[in-house]
């Protein structure tokens, strides 16, 4: 066997392995009946998943999925705005869900200000949910100084002092807080010491007593703490004493800091310096220290702008805002134009940091949404159509190989043997690029494997010419293979510009059918030319051609 | 050696102003198509029109099957139906159906009429019914259509890269040709205009194309005999013929994976396989008569000598 032959052969192998390797988990979830799912379902539900998971994903018809309804908050929206408001939320929800990578969704606007979305098998559900439902409205503003962030806080606690007695009679009513209360009043005595120090101003400074002041820009609170904090800030005493241009803001999550839970809170200022909306692009990323963080790009216009706030306020933190909760707020080293950092914080996992790129690269909804309903919803076609279906597959790709082993004999069947590896190869590729397979799809896989013999017709008709014209049988096949390889590449290529265009700029069921309709070019000009030869290179010598 | 064909010697492009014709009428009726659809007039589906969505419930247990058929025997056989699982309420269904702003309330009246009458001991409970947009928005459709424009510019600059710049002006037209044929074809049928037709017209694109190709590439070779005796319009017909086996060979097998589908999927691809039906015909058609004729008029009208 030549060199060449070797790789060729030890490829073709490898990807079966590969495959099989790809299929399996699909293979072992079709096999299962719903008596046997229901009873791993109980019994070891983490396998289940990572079945699921890694299994051929398939479409809302023949599946089923997520049945989500918005509802788009158009209250706060000037008249002239809210008119497209929900085409523009729909436009971007769809954005959102097809870079999340949910193939096939289905995105549709109920009456007046609702929307429809009906994700496929999707096992993440919340997290989608903070995709769908996040607002994304970025924004860049700068932090209160330390020094009058402290100042602010004494004055808090200064009006809340006399009150203190009368806030917590009227929580008294909730059993709960009376033993929060308790303790409190006997911290002295109970609490260990890392507390004590906070638990100690109890008395005379009643709301930064909660707040663990830490570096000198934002303080931490301990979430058990958050709802107290929260009920203080109903009083409109306390906002009296903020500065009528700042606000407080919470941090996105919450971070452990000596073994609690603490989420950051920040004096920050009101007026946005420079909004989202001259972002160009966010990608997730990792920081020196392999903490994850999203860099993002502005336009020209935001580079400058971006520039001239960065370059006045050097060594000062600048708040990045998102929906109204600081996401982070990093020191300002140097001056920075057109791309930046938000930071993560250090309990961020590279999902979140890709969930906050595709949201902001997606850009920001025009008007809050919320999530009314949220059901799951069995295929759309019913058992019924899914049979059929499947009958059909088999019954046209048995008709095909049929038809190739009548009209060209042996080499016909080996033909069929490439057109079947081809459809293991797909339908791996399929489950290994996490596509979602519909009906239509299947209909497409079908048609893929009509027209993945053509290769093989074209050498084949070319080799029974070469036949005719008295060459022996080894040179035909080898001039037949030669002389047909330009044109079916000339034929592939062209189908394959197609394919990567409509990838481009298509979006849903579009991008769908690109990458089956690209993975069937790729593979069948595999199969087609380089395992059929192969295996007419396995005898040395022809006396005779099955042709 | 099996054969569908022996040596052929038909006369394609002998045939071409027949063909031109004929092309022309199918081409036509796609523009027409066209426009009525780019107008918001044609059949749309509901995944461009939008309609109307019911949601309620059943007493006893009810299947899509059961339901579709039923709404298919009064003329509702579009109906999308999906289960949903609500704990409160079993055989809880969602039913979406193509509808103007106008037609809202009566096709929703209909259909619960339908249900009534249908399933006489089996209470359907509507729970409510609302107006619902198309799933392919205003934007999703125009960079649809960009992409497809994009692709057609793709391809051509490839064809005039590896043949010529009339091969690539040629096979650009004869795509296009094949898509507009089979839109007219569904459009006179009254078929609905749906996101799977789209896809069936995105294929079949792609398949034609394929066919014009190896035309080319046939031609091409045959170019040395063209040289020597001067005869392109014999050239082209030599080619064809030479690889008319091959065309209905490769014609053959898809069709048949095609006729599967048609026969066996069931209604909810069956416009979609009919589309692909159509496609496989036309673009066999316009490989042979549109897409090589055409060069030969062009060669006609400034000639060329080829390389």
């Amino acid at each position: 066997m030549k060199r060449s032959q070797l790789w060729l052969t030890l490829i073709t192998v490898f990807l079966i392995i590969a495959s099989v390797w790809y299929l399996y988990p699909s293979l072992s979830l079709w096999s299962l009946s719903d008596t046997e799912k229901a009873l791993l379902k109980e019994k070891d539900p983490s396998k289940l998943l990572s079945l699921e998971q890694r299994g051929i994903k398939l479409g809302l018809d023949l599946k089923g999925g997520m049945h989500v309804v918005l509802q788009v908050d158009k209250t706060k929206l000037k008249p002239e705005e809210s008119k497209d408001a929900v085409e523009r939320a729909l436009e971007i929800i769809r954005n959102r869900i097809d870079q999340f990578g949910v193939a096939e969704p289905l995105i549709q606007k109920q009456g007046e200000d609702r929307i429809i979305v009906e994700l496929p098998g999707l096992q993440d559900v919340e997290r989608a949910q903070n995709l769908i439902g996040q607002t994304a409205q970025l924004e860049f503003r700068l932090l209160e100084t330390p020094e009058n962030t402290k100042t602010v806080m004494a004055k808090i606690d200064e009006v809340l002092t006399p009150k203190k007695t009368e806030v917590e009679t009227s929580k008294g009513k909730d059993t709960t807080q009376e033993k929060k209360i308790a303790k409190d009043l006997f911290s002295k005595e109970v609490i260990d010491t890392t507390v004590q120090e906070e638990e100690a101003g109890v008395t005379d400074k009643p709301f930064t007593s909660l707040l663990e002041l830490s570096g000198s820009d934002f303080f931490l609170v301990a979430l058990e703490d958050k709802p107290k904090i929260g009920q203080y800030l109903k009083d409109p005493k306390i906002w009296e004493q903020i500065p009528e241009d700042d606000t407080l803001a919470w941090a996105t999550g919450a971070e452990p800091y000596k073994g609690v839970d603490y989420q950051k809170l920040y004096l920050i200022k009101k007026k946005a310096e420079l909004s989202g909306k001259y972002l160009t692009d966010a990608r997730e990323d990792f920081d020196q220290y392999r903490r994850p963080e999203v860099r993002f790009t502005m336009t020209k216009e935001g580079g400058r702008r971006f520039a001239q706030l960065t370059g006045a306020n050097i060594d000062k933190p600048l708040g990045i805002v998102l929906d109204g909760r600081v996401e982070s707020a990093p020191i300002i080293r140097a001056k920075i134009r057109e791309s930046g950092v938000i930071e993560m914080g250090s309990g961020a996992t590279i999902e979140s940091a890709r969930d906050l790129a595709v949201v902001l690269r997606a850009g920001a909804l025009p008007a809050p949404v919320k999530i009314i309903e949220n059901r799951v919803v069995g295929p759309s076609l019913g058992q019924d159509s899914i049979n059929k279906g499947v009958k059909a597959a088999i019954i046209g790709i048995g008709a095909v190989l049929l038809l190739m082993g009548i009209y060209y004999r042996l080499s016909g069947i080996i033909a069929d043997f490439a057109m079947i590896l081809n459809l293991v190869y797909l339908l791996a590729a399929l489950a290994g690029l996490h596509a979602t397979l519909t009906l239509p799809g299947i209909a497409g896989i079908i048609l893929t494997m009509g027209m993945s013999v053509d290769s093989n017709v074209l050498i084949f008709e070319r080799i029974r010419e070469e036949l005719r014209t008295g060459k022996t049988i080894r040179a035909s096949i080898d001039a037949g293979y030669k002389k047909a390889l330009l044109t079916i590449i000339d034929s592939h290529v062209t189908t394959l510009i197609t394919a990567a265009v409509l990838f481009q700029f298509g979006t849903g069921p579009i991008k769908g059918f690109a990458v089956t309709l690209s993975l069937g070019v790729i593979i069948s000009l595999f199969t087609a030319v380089v395992v059929t030869r192969l295996v007419f290179n396995l005898r040395k010598n022809y006396q005779t051609l099955s042709i | 050696m099996m054969e569908i064909l022996k040596k052929t010697n038909i006369n394609f492009v002998g045939m071409r102003y027949y063909a031109f014709l004929f092309s022309g009428i199918l081409a036509t009726l796609g523009i027409i198509a066209f426009v009525f659809i780019f107008m918001g007039k044609a059949n749309l589906g509901i995944d461009f029109a939008g309609g109307t969505m019911i949601q309620g419930s059943f007493e006893k247990p009810m299947s899509i099957g059961q339901i579709r058929n039923a709404l298919g025997r009064n003329g509702y056989g579009n109906a999308e139906i999906t289960e949903l699982k609500a704990r409160e309420v079993p055989y809880f269904f969602m039913i979406r159906l193509k509808s103007t702003a106008e037609t809202g309330s009566k096709v929703s009246n209909e259909v619960l009429d339908v249900l009534k009458k249908e399933f006489p001991d089996n209470n359907f409970r509507k729970d409510s019914v609302d107006e619902v947009g198309p799933a392919v928005g205003k934007i999703l459709q125009q960079q649809a259509r960009l992409a497809v424009l994009i692709a057609l510019a793709g391809i051509l600059v490839y064809i005039w890269i590896r043949f010529d710049f009339r091969f690539g002006v040629a096979a650009t037209i004869a795509t296009f040709h094949d898509v507009l044929a089979v839109l007219g074809i569904m459009f006179i049928l009254h078929k609905e205009i749906t996101l799977l037709i789209v896809t069936a017209l995105l294929t079949l694109a792609g398949y034609s194309l394929t066919d014009t190709v190896v035309v080319y590439d046939r031609i091409r070779e045959n170019l040395k005999v063209f040289r020597k005796k001067g005869d392109f319009a014999g050239t082209i017909n030599a080619s064809i013929n030479e690889i008319l086996n091959r065309t209905l060979m490769t014609g053959g097998t898809t069709l048949l994976a095609v006729l599967s589908v048609f026969i066996f999927a069931g209604e909810v691809v069956h416009d979609f396989a009919l589309a692909l039906i159509l496609g496989i015909l036309v673009g066999t058609y316009s490989s042979w008569f549109v897409a090589a004729p055409i060069v030969l008029e062009w060669e006609k009208w400034s000639p060329k000598r080829f390389k």
